[in-house]
């Protein structure tokens, strides 16, 4: 594969103060968005 | 079936099958019972937490909103633009699928992929609520999408990716159904500490 021009967003706390937040925690887990083209 | 898991040439293993069932038990019960606790956040509150214009959601109906279990926003870095065909990998109960066909309009169109019967059955619901012809809802993998070569102008995915053992699947299966062109937008978690081998391997850490 070989997509090009890949941008990366900022980081969403996706899990705080859910249940899931202490794992998210231990892994330092976020959310990001992603953009990549296809030549 | 035992499969690599991440890329292929990562060592670790997970049994595809018996996490594909947990994934479909969990969002089974998301699509049913979006409101019980899970270890993620669901609905407006998550589609608040993530960014998201929510103009564009309030134009959904609540039943396309509130089964909403994504991390992050692939709408973020780029607008759809009228008249563009979307695929949606993973796309649950609908949620990024509506706010996508509400984008491209009359003239585009949005194919949703699921493999979660529940959803897939929430998801045709709701675009018959709403009335939304321009969106289908088809039954699939993401290493494996019913979506012809080169179809889509774009791909979207929200949380799903990371879901997968295959990534590296999936990302082919997403290069294989955009056309030259084509733009792959989604969001997906990604952790800053490394996750050791004995955690990879624990399916409840996958889906919990």
């Amino acid at each position: 594969m070989g997509f090009v021009d890949v941008r990366i967003g900022e980081p969403v706390d996706t899990f705080g103060g859910a249940t899931g937040e202490a794992n998210a925690r231990t892994f330092d887990v976020s959310g990001y968005s992603f953009l990549a083209v296809k030549p | 079936m035992t499969q690599t898991a991440g890329s292929h040439t990562e060592m670790l293993v997970i049994d595809r099958e018996a996490l594909r069932i947990e994934v479909q038990k969990k969002y089974a019960a998301v699509a049913v019972a979006p409101n019980d606790d899970y270890h993620f956040h669901t609905g407006r509150f998550a589609a608040e937490r993530c960014r998201y214009d929510m103009d564009a959601v309030d134009a959904l109906t609540e039943h396309a909103i509130e089964s909403f279990a994504g991390v992050g926003n692939p709408f973020d870095l780029r607008d759809l633009e009228p008249g563009e065909k979307v695929v949606d990998l993973g796309s649950g109960a609908g949620f990024d699928s509506f706010l996508a066909a509400n984008a491209v309009g009359s003239e585009g169109a949005v194919v949703g992929i699921d493999m979660t019967d529940e959803m897939l059955d929430k998801s045709r619901a709701t675009a018959s609520e709403m009335g939304a012809t321009n969106v289908e809802f088809r039954r699939g993998f993401l290493e494996d999408v019913p979506v012809e070569d080169g179809w889509a102008d774009v791909v979207i995915s929200n949380g799903v990716i990371n879901l997968c053992p295959e990534k590296a699947e999936a990302f082919r299966e997403a290069w294989r159904v955009l056309r030259s062109g084509g733009i792959l937008q989604f969001a997906d978690i990604a952790n800053g500490n490394p996750v050791p081998e004995e955690a990879v391997q624990d399916i409840d850490l996958w889906t919990g």
